[in-house]
């Protein structure tokens, strides 16, 4: 909301600067953005008199003009405006101003005749877009002073943002009250009013259909006016708080607009067929053309105007084309009414048609002053369009306002704020705020509702504008104990600590966090051959990159990579914890969400070339931390399971836990890579941290005694076929080793340059708990090992 | 040769021995030749019993006393070695060589961020509540007192699923589930992802916030200054003034913003006369809002009538770049590992 200091002076005699009037309005819940000088970059161009004109010798359309801008002598300045002509008074900027487009007026010359300055049109001092000719001024204006000073105009207008509750001070009116209040300062409104007369134009008659969706309408019947610009003042005014001026009619609807907060909307008279107008929805279907030339097609649910044949104007939204105010009409009817405000909303934001109007009915506006307002534009449209305004309203208010009776306890203010801000100014400050205050009973007052305040209904409110005035800031901080229930002590661990753990360790053991969006595009998951089935859609999406939520982390891992590779970084080891999204029906929101652990590496080992070896990151660093995450938690180690049909991943690995499926790691299929600009191979790994987190909470950490005898150890060397699995080999080695085999670990591999087999090298540490192993024990058992890995596998030891 | 001088010769030869050598292999190798199991003393005491007996006491004796003068001489050089190599590591010790790093995890900024603003809360005694992000209209709008067609809805462009399914535009959702599972009094901070159809450089579609409620029998808006003031402080200092503005929200009556001094001016407006980049000279940063829970709330989930509570919430993006002196919001969503790296 644009509010013009001037203007809101013009009800209310405050004498501050705008900043101090900035700093309370803000500290009362109104924030003031900026305090914005309209007409600052015309601060220079000064008032002259265009006391000769003369045909331009070499120009068929220029003038020689000679200026007086009161500096004495008279300026040779040419001018190339149709309108211009001697004995006008202009707006002039003499050499040296710097126009509003920034362009400097210099000293020139025109088809070689001398020009000292430029008269101005709209246009070129930013007021209008009208550039058909130059400002012509009224002749009463001073030669010589600031046009800003000549006309008056509002040089300083606070831009305000008004919260969603306070529709009441989307108006100077509204405004002025709070000023008022706070500054303690009479409001001094003055009443307009026109002159009636009897008027035998035949009146229409107004139908409400459903009291519900309009509780007042009027309109009164004005004959006889003439369309023309409005005055300049009238005009400047609009353009400093952001509204365009059209024609006199217009224009006054939307100065009341902005003074009353009433919406006024101003029909051709003679285009109100039938003596009706009636105030109804729409048909399902129907169609309409509103005032910017656009055809609608209405639903059921929009409140129109019609008259007798059919609908002239969408409720409190936009007016028709068809009976719109022209130079041809002869007359007005002025509507002022009340709508319900869910139904302006939706009407305006299912055309996307928001307006000063709409905006004011969505948030509701003051019914008792529906009439004051009518008669005050009825006012001035009588003194800048002439005609007649007739004595006759024409009204049907089936829902009078009827304001909230509050009750409001002293006590109840005190215990929500946690001090007492006085009786006596909380009272004030109802009272001032137009409230009728009943204090019978000291510990129940009865407060009535101003009819301006939609949104004081509940003691709640009451209590808010209390606080407001008294300063939420005054009141003394105090930190609460909080009290805590005994249960809640032995409540397990919250998923966010858990999460938080885990972030914990992976950074721990030198992975680098990211995160991503939750959604992604459909194309990146088309791309990684994810299943079209069970994605949750955006409906609204930003973009078609953010038109659905992941089902996996990795489309946006892949993009992170896909940074990287773009800033030409080597080595990208990254996780992150998330939510994914899929559809389930047993969910309350149709969505199952679950959260994911995930992790990437693709690139160098180690971002430093020395001393560590040098090497790519590689399925057995992935393997290692998804080992490593798996102890972190306490679990056994996993076994791990190939997997032949993975939508993106080759070689794809489930990650078991017992029989429990972990979560998921492999290569990203190389041609699905390439398409993120990877330049080494991706590795990725997803565990499911529900699952992990059960079989955490399940999984219990004893201590185990330590040896008391020495251990042996022996090395066996398996010469196997390339296809046998590492551990096969082992889980035969445990299998056939007896209760003296306490561990098992591979220590070396070996493929020979022939490739026809791989050597895998296996530390077998043996003990006893009841002795010291003798050395030809220990042999025995590894002999009894060899003998069964030779005879099961079919390998060579 | 007789064995008694085979046994007093055996250390002249040692020291010959062990003179050439040089380095902790040629040790071994002389330890295994003289005192080694098979090694010239084993061998010439293997020859003991083939002695006349009353001269094995004699042997026997001279054996002993060789054999410790070995040890001794094999001792001392080896002791000899090892200084000089220890002299010769010393010497050639480069303290300014690179280190062997391991790898430099970090956790996010806004992961880190989250965590002091919750663990701040946590200490004043406030547990944390999680909650879906994909929510229904009526735990993200109408429970909190935003019913459809309300003009507040504007304040948050929305991402819809359905009509009726949301991704929740605020953590306040939270707030409505937390109260129908737990009676009061309650504590609750929950943070999390939001989700706002919205994006440009001080905006993105997806973001972070930490949102909290205290319900209780005698809960103010003293309490509420006062928790507010002490995050603030262990936030951003112990000289942060903090300013309550009067604002709207649907969810909270009263409502109000809170302002910081600025963490970059002090308040001031600027910094050694240059206007302040960080509040544009106003001395206040607007970090988060709050109030008293709107009777409408409580209303929705059952709560008796003249029980009290308040509430806040804030962007965790806004208070890591305050925290960091970060610009450009949308670099924490592009996860630049040059970015990344720079947080631990």
């Amino acid at each position: 909301m644009l509010l013009s200091l001037s203007w809101l002076r013009e009800f209310v005699p405050y004498e501050g600067s705008a900043s101090e009037l900035a700093d309370r309005l803000t500290m009362l819940g109104l924030e003031v953005d900026d305090i914005v000088h309209p007409f600052e970059d015309i601060s220079s161009i000064v008032v002259g008199k265009v006391v000769e004109c003369a045909p331009h010798p070499n120009s068929d359309h220029m003038h020689i003009c000679k200026v007086d801008v009161g500096s004495g002598e008279l300026l040779p300045i040419v001018c190339g405006a149709p309108n211009v002509a001697a004995g006008q008074t202009v707006a002039v900027a003499t050499v040296g101003t710097v126009m509003p487009g920034g362009m400097q007026i210099k000293k020139a010359k025109l088809r070689g005749e001398p020009s000292f300055g430029m008269i101005c049109s709209e246009r070129e001092m930013g007021l209008s877009e009208d550039h058909s000719g130059i400002l012509v001024l009224e002749d009463s204006l001073p030669v010589g002073v600031p046009l800003v000073d000549a006309l008056d105009l509002d040089r300083e207008v606070l831009d305000i943002d008004i919260t969603p509750n306070r529709a009441d001070c989307l108006s100077v009116l509204g405004l002025a009250r709070e000023v008022a209040l706070a500054f303690k300062l009479p409001m001094n409104v003055t009443e307009k009013l026109p002159t009636f007369s009897a008027s035998d134009y035949p009146h229409p008659e107004i139908v409400i259909d459903d009291p519900e969706y309009c509780p007042c309408y009027m309109g009164r019947v004005i004959t006889g006016t003439r369309l023309a610009p409005s005055p300049i003042r009238m005009r400047y005014r609009l353009h400093a708080v952001g509204v365009r001026a059209i024609s006199n009619v217009v224009d006054v609807t939307n100065y009341i607009l902005m003074e009353t907060g009433q919406p006024l909307h101003s029909f051709d008279l003679d285009k109100v067929r039938g003596g009706k107008v009636i105030v109804r929805h729409a048909e399902e279907g129907e169609h309409f053309t509103t005032l910017d030339g656009q055809d609608r097609i209405l639903t059921a649910s929009d409140l129109t105007i019609r008259d007798a044949e059919g609908p002239v104007g969408l409720a409190g939204v936009m007016g028709g084309l068809e009976s719109e105010m022209t130079a041809e009409s002869k007359g007005v009817f002025l509507e002022s009414a009340i709508f319900r405000p869910a139904s302006i909303r939706a009407t305006a934001r299912r055309l996307g048609l928001h307006s000063e109007a709409s905006f004011r009915f969505e948030r509701g506006v003051d019914q008792q002053r529906t009439q004051w307002s009518l008669d005050r534009a009825c006012a001035m449209i009588q003194s800048l369009a002439g005609g007649i305004v007739s004595d006759r309203l024409c009204k049907s208010e089936p829902r009078p306002f009827v304001p909230a009776q509050i009750k409001y306890r002293p006590a109840r203010c005190t215990k929500l704020l946690g001090e007492e801000p006085g009786l006596e100014f909380s009272k004030d400050v109802l009272t001032g705020l137009g409230c009728a205050v009943d204090a019978t009973r000291a510990d129940e007052w009865i407060v009535q509702q101003p009819s301006w305040r939609p949104d004081v209904t509940r003691e709640a409110d009451l209590v808010e504008e209390v606080a407001r005035f008294y300063g939420m800031d005054k009141v003394e901080p105090v930190l609460p104990s909080v009290e805590r229930k005994l249960e809640d002590a032995s409540l397990p661990e919250t998923t966010y600590a858990f999460m938080d753990r885990l972030r914990c360790w992976a950074s721990g053991i030198g992975l680098n966090e990211c995160i991503n969006y939750s959604f992604v595009g459909t194309r990146d998951l088309d791309l990684l051959n994810l299943p079209k089935e069970g994605r949750i859609e955006i409906m609204n999406p930003l973009s078609a990159d953010q038109d659905v939520l992941r089902t996996v982390l990795a489309p946006g891992l892949l993009h992170t990579l896909n940074t990287n590779m773009r800033q030409n970084v080597s080595s990208v080891r990254i996780f992150e914890l998330a939510n994914v999204f899929k559809k389930d029906e047993s969910v309350y929101t149709g969505t199952r969400e679950t959260g994911m652990m995930g992790f990437l590496l693709t690139g160098r080992r180690y971002d430093e070339l020395w001393p560590h070896k040098a090497g790519e990151l590689d399925y057995l660093d992935l393997k290692g931390i998804a080992e490593n995450l798996l102890h972190f938690l306490h679990l056994p180690a996993p076994t791990v399971r190939q997997a032949s049909d993975h939508p993106y991943l080759l070689p794809a690995v489930e990650v078991y836990v017992g029989e429990e499926c972990v979560g998921t790691m492999g290569r990203v299929q190389p041609g699905i890579a390439d398409r993120y600009e990877a330049r080494w191979p991706v590795w990725v790994a997803e565990f499911n941290l529900e699952v992990l987190r059960r079989l955490h909470d399940a999984a219990r950490t004893g201590f185990r005694e330590l040896a008391t005898y020495p251990a042996v150890r022996r090395d066996i060397t398996v010469i196997a076929d390339p296809s046998m699995k590492a551990q096969t080999i082992m889980d035969a080695i445990v299998a056939s080793g007896s209760f003296l085999l306490e561990d098992v670990s591979m220590i070396d591999l070996f493929v020979p340059a022939d490739g026809a087999s791989r050597n895998l090298t296996f530390r077998l540490t043996m003990r006893s708990p009841k002795k010291t192993l003798k050395d030809a024990e220990a042999d025995k058992e590894r002999d009894r090992i060899v003998h069964a890995l030779e005879k099961n596998l079919g390998v060579r030891v | 040769m007789d064995i008694i001088s085979a046994l007093e010769g055996l250390a002249p030869e040692l020291e010959k021995g062990l003179e050439k050598a040089s380095t902790a292999e040629d040790l071994e190798s002389l330890r295994v030749r003289f005192l080694g199991r098979k090694g010239s003393l084993a061998t010439i005491m293997g020859e003991l019993p083939s002695l006349a007996p009353e001269k094995r006491p004699e042997a026997g004796k001279v054996a002993n006393r060789v054999k410790e003068e070995l040890t001794s001489l094999f001792e001392a050089r080896k002791k000899a070695l090892e200084e000089q190599a220890e002299q010769a590591f010393i010497a050639g010790f480069d303290p300014t060589l690179p280190g062997r790093h391991p790898w430099e995890g970090t956790r996010h900024p806004i992961t880190l961020t989250m965590e002091k603003i919750c663990s701040v809360f946590e200490k004043l005694g406030f547990d944390i509540e999680s909650g879906p992000e994909v929510e229904t209209d009526y735990y993200n709008f109408e429970a909190l007192n935003l019913p459809p067609e309300h003009p507040a809805r504007d304040m948050q462009d929305t991402l819809y699923i359905t009509d009726n399914i949301v991704l929740r535009t605020q953590t306040s959702a939270v707030q409505v589930h937390t109260m129908e599972k737990r009676k009061p009094p309650l504590a609750v901070v929950s943070p999390g992802k939001v989700y706002r159809r919205d994006s440009d450089i001080t905006h993105t579609p997806m973001f972070h916030q930490v949102e909290g409620l205290m319900v209780g029998d005698n809960v103010t808006l003293a309490h509420l200054r006062g928790v507010l003031t002490a995050f603030s402080q262990a936030m951003f200092g112990k000289e942060t003034r903090v300013r309550f503005r009067p604002s709207f929200f649907p969810f909270t009556e009263p409502s109000a913003e809170v302002d910081i001094s600025c963490c970059l001016c002090h308040g001031k407006g600027h910094v050694n006369g240059t206007p302040c980049r960080v509040c544009k000279t106003t001395g206040w940063l607007e970090i988060l809002g709050c109030g008293m829970v709107d009777p409408a709330v409580f209303s929705c989930v059952g709560y008796p009538e003249d029980i009290t509570g308040f509430a806040f919430g804030m962007g965790v993006e806004r208070i890591a770049m305050l925290t960091y002196g970060l610009g450009d919001l949308r670099m924490f969503f592009e996860n630049d590992a040059r970015f990344l790296r720079q947080f631990v």
